[in-house]
């Protein structure tokens, strides 16, 4: 009878040569880091190039928002780099390429979604997202040093906030913050939170709504002349009296007047134009849609919608761009031009001057039911920045300031470009 | 003097309990009872952050029940990792629930459900519900012979779910379908919506070879589907999930050597709205030879992973996600190898020392932003696991995700929680 050989001996032996195997692997690790080495200098093949001007290099975190004002701009970071999105980069833009000149961390945050400096150029306000999500307000005094003025968080802003929107409501300011549903918070869902600024030192919440789940997020607003307009991702957008629509709003009571699923859904931001050709008549909506990996791609068209009655918008244009999607908007209204962050596509700029919703047959595209004109189709795209592919940009936002034209860029940094008009 | 004290404690739960099963046997009422956890110590490099850490936890400590009364089974698991580890058990890859690079802890209520079943000539059938597995992909990890869970845990196994299931086996074939709620887990202790029940569903078909020893020499080929609603986004509205699973599954406790082995293929593609967003693939074979309390088994994954925002820990990620994008699939090579060694048996409690390593390598499958070697420092990290499995009780722990007739210990005399996994149970359990 033959004695079986010992098995742990003979284990250890194939679990050695399997390691073995295992290890033999020759693939080495690269990283990705920040760049400014423009190819071509930024221009790009078919409409105008917007031309560059500098950049500043961020190459430790993933650039976020930008706010910009006179000479000086502050971006946000987002996420985990090689650190914690923590920290607002405040930058001299006097010259043709920004300079870093301070940062400002926020104490327990992983990301700073959203910045944004009120009209008077007083305040720097900051949101801080995920979990203990709070709104900082910041004293502009030194536009260079702010100062934290005060910290705002409570149980409705605890999942996070995405967005802060800041602006003026019968003379007075509030912020509207759009925040997160998080599935283990004391309240899941997203929802919009209206904060009283009139004493920046104790920022009161005034108004707070859940948004339906089946929406199921919100990221962004746009105020102006005391309407609310709320970007409601899958069920499109709503406007809301806050104080200036006539129908008894206010910013503690806001009154809902119209809404529309916006095709595809996906809604993200919006800017509402007062043009002065076609007056306040259309409402830019940017799609924030799937599939998108940050950094690589991205997915979404612009929306137009006609808002002349704002009980009943309604879809009238869009614009597309293959193999990238939109993210937030700056618009030069008095020369008629939206600038749009476009991810991995860079920067567009659209004219979107006159009458967008009457085309001709072949420029338009039927959805289901909706007949809307393609922008494009109708040479309203008239620039292109940041749209070579190197170095590859992931811009994020978009801000008009001083004639120039900033362009937050998650992968790199901070761009400043010249407008097209 | 920790081992004394758990004995103590192990022994205080489980042997009024087994005295109380071994009486019941007697009658038409039959109840098991067996607990068990796992005490270890786990060195792990590169993790987020690139730092290299040693931790202690309990893990798994559970206790699970059978009962036969008449026509009525039962069968339910506690599961007390909420209260030992809240933080999550170090393991490069996992993901899922919020947690990410650490297994997340599981439910206290990780399964009770109740069912019958019934057999008609060549026919037999069995339903069951209540909070448990649902009919899809491969047995749970915990009742496989590693610690560290497998990366394609969320893409092979769908747990703690509420459900009904319905099965039916005629000779070597058994259907399994089901309906459930697909919200999963948000936290130990917050029970699936009732509202959610039924949004979902699974089919699972199984060829058992013991029937068929030419075909399959003894194996058992198991194909399943799973359509899930919103497993992320508790209110319903997030992504959905379609599902596919392909495993092939050989255990053999004769000869001189108990023998296992499993190899699958999964998938899990995200849907929004009906459109695909994301597909996410994994294969994975493991092993294990068992001779008396010995053991040796290795294991191969290539899995691949999502990459999502993390938070201030850098180990979670937000629930739901804030957008629909994310920051890229890693691809998550694993080559993990265990040896158990002889146990220490007293009474009904069973102490086995075991060491488990492993080597993961993590590589981007695109550009997108999350690049390994930022986080971690490096795309290769090693996890070095010890410690003593502990195990009270007449019955050893078995396989979990099958009931009624499509348990291997379907028409078996004596009740088993669960099915009977009987090779591994000497050296894994």
């Amino acid at each position: 009878m033959t004695q079986p050989r010992p098995l742990v001996p003979r284990a250890l032996t194939l679990l050695s040569l399997a390691f073995l195997v295992g290890c033999l692997d020759s693939t080495t690790g690269t990283i990705a880091r920040a760049s400014c080495a423009l190819s071509g200098g930024g221009a790009s093949s078919g409409t105008t190039a917007i031309v560059v001007d500098g950049c500043g290099l961020v190459d430790s975190r993933y650039t976020a928002e930008v706010a910009v004002r006179d000479s000086t701009a502050y971006t946000t970071t987002w996420g985990f780099r090689s650190a914690q999105g923590n920290f607002v980069a405040i930058w001299n833009v006097t010259g043709p390429q920004p300079t870093l000149v301070d940062s400002v961390l926020v104490s327990g945050a992983s990301t700073l979604g959203d910045v944004a400096v009120t009209g008077d150029g007083k305040l720097l306000i900051v949101a801080t997202e995920r979990t203990n999500g709070s709104l900082v307000v910041f004293d502009l005094t030194n536009p260079r040093r702010p100062t934290q003025l005060s910290r705002l968080a409570t149980p409705e802003t605890f999942n996070g906030v995405h967005t802060a929107e800041v602006g003026r409501i019968a003379g007075h300011l509030y912020a509207i913050l759009a925040v997160d549903a998080l599935s283990t918070g004391p309240a899941p869902e997203s929802k919009i939170v209206i904060v009283d600024l009139a004493d920046p030192t104790n920022p009161r919440q005034v108004f707070v709504k859940s948004v339906p789940s089946t929406a199921p997020f919100v990221h962004d607003t746009f105020l102006r002349d005391g309407l609310l307009f709320v970007a409601l991702w899958n069920l499109g957008i709503e406007i809301w009296d806050v104080g200036g629509g006539g129908h008894g709003g206010s910013p503690s009571a806001p009154v809902v007047l119209g809404r529309l699923a916006t095709i595809g859904g996906d809604a993200h931001n919006i800017w509402w134009l007062h043009d002065a050709a076609s007056g306040s008549r259309y409402a830019f909506v940017g799609e924030e849609g799937g599939p998108a990996q940050v950094g690589l791609s991205s997915t979404g068209d612009i929306h137009v919608l006609d808002v002349s009655d704002l009980t009943a918008p309604r879809e009238v244009a869009f614009y597309h761009v293959p193999g990238a999607g939109t993210h937030n908007f700056s618009v030069d209204e008095t020369s008629g031009v939206l600038y749009a962050a476009y991810y991995n596509a860079g920067v567009r700029a659209l004219d979107v001057r006159g009458d967008l919703g009457t085309c001709t047959s072949t420029q338009q595209v039927t959805t289901g039911s909706v007949t809307r004109c393609d922008l494009r189709a109708m040479g309203r795209e008239i620039g292109r920045g940041l749209a070579d592919g190197t170095p590859p940009v992931y811009v994020w936002g978009v801000q008009l300031s001083g004639g120039a034209l900033y362009a937050s860029d998650m992968l790199n940094g901070l761009w400043k470009l010249q407008t097209v008009r | 003097m920790v081992i004394r004290r758990a004995r103590s404690i192990l022994l205080a739960c489980v042997l009024p309990l087994a005295t109380q099963a071994a009486r019941a046997q007697g009658s038409s009422v039959a109840l098991d009872v067996d607990a068990r956890a796992i005490g270890l110590v786990t060195r792990a490099t590169h993790t987020p952050g690139d730092r290299t850490l040693t931790e202690g936890y309990l893990t798994q400590p559970i206790m699970d029940a059978s009962l036969r009364a008449g026509w009525l089974r039962a069968i339910g698991m506690l599961n007390l990792e909420g209260a030992t580890l809240r933080r999550g058990e170090l393991d490069a890859g996992a993901w899922g629930e919020g947690y990410v690079d650490r297994r997340h802890p599981h439910a206290y209520l990780h399964e009770l459900v109740v069912g019958t079943e019934a057999r008609s000539g060549a026919l037999a059938g069995s339903i069951y519900g209540g909070r448990g597995f649902v009919p899809f992909g491969s047995d749970d990890p915990m009742a496989r012979p590693f610690v560290s869970y497998p990366v394609d845990h969320h893409l092979a196994q769908i747990i703690e779910r509420l459900m009904v299931v319905a099965a039916a086996r005629a000779g070597p074939v058994t259907v399994e379908a089901a309906t459930f709620g697909g919200d999963e887990p948000v936290d130990p202790s917050t029970l699936p919506l009732a509202r959610r029940m039924g949004d979902s569903w699974s089919l699972r078909a199984t060829l058992t070879g013991k029937q068929l020893p030419l075909i399959l020499g003894g194996a058992e080929l198991a194909a399943s589907y799973a359509n899930v609603k919103s497993p992320e986004y508790r209110e319903g509205k997030g992504l959905d999930q379609r599902k596919a699973h392909l495993g092939l599954r050989f255990e053999d406790d004769g000869g001189l050597f108990a023998r296992y082995a499993l190899v699958e293929l999964a998938r899990t593609t995200d849907v929004d709205r009906g459109r695909d967003l994301y597909t996410f693939e994994a294969a994975l074979a493991e092993g294990a030879l068992c001779r008396d309390d010995v053991g040796a088994a290795l294991r191969w994954e290539r899995s691949d992973r999502p990459e999502e925002e993390r938070l201030l820990d850098l180990f979670r990620t937000a629930r739901p996600a804030t957008d629909v994008s994310i920051l890229g699939v890693t691809r998550w090579t694993t080559l993990t190898g265990a040896v158990s060694l002889p146990a220490l048996r007293v009474d009904l409690l069973h102490a086995a020392p075991f060491v488990e390593v492993a080597r993961a390598t993590a590589d981007r499958t695109s550009a997108a932003i999350f690049d390994p070697v930022r986080v971690y420092g490096s795309r290769v990290m090693w996890r070095l696991v010890g410690g003593i499995r502990i195990a009270a009780g007449r019955s050893p722990h078995g396989r979990m995700g099958r009931y009624g007739v499509a348990s291997d210990s379907f028409g078996e005399a004596a009740p088993t929680p669960h099915h009977t996994h009987r090779a591994m149970n000497r050296c894994f359990s």
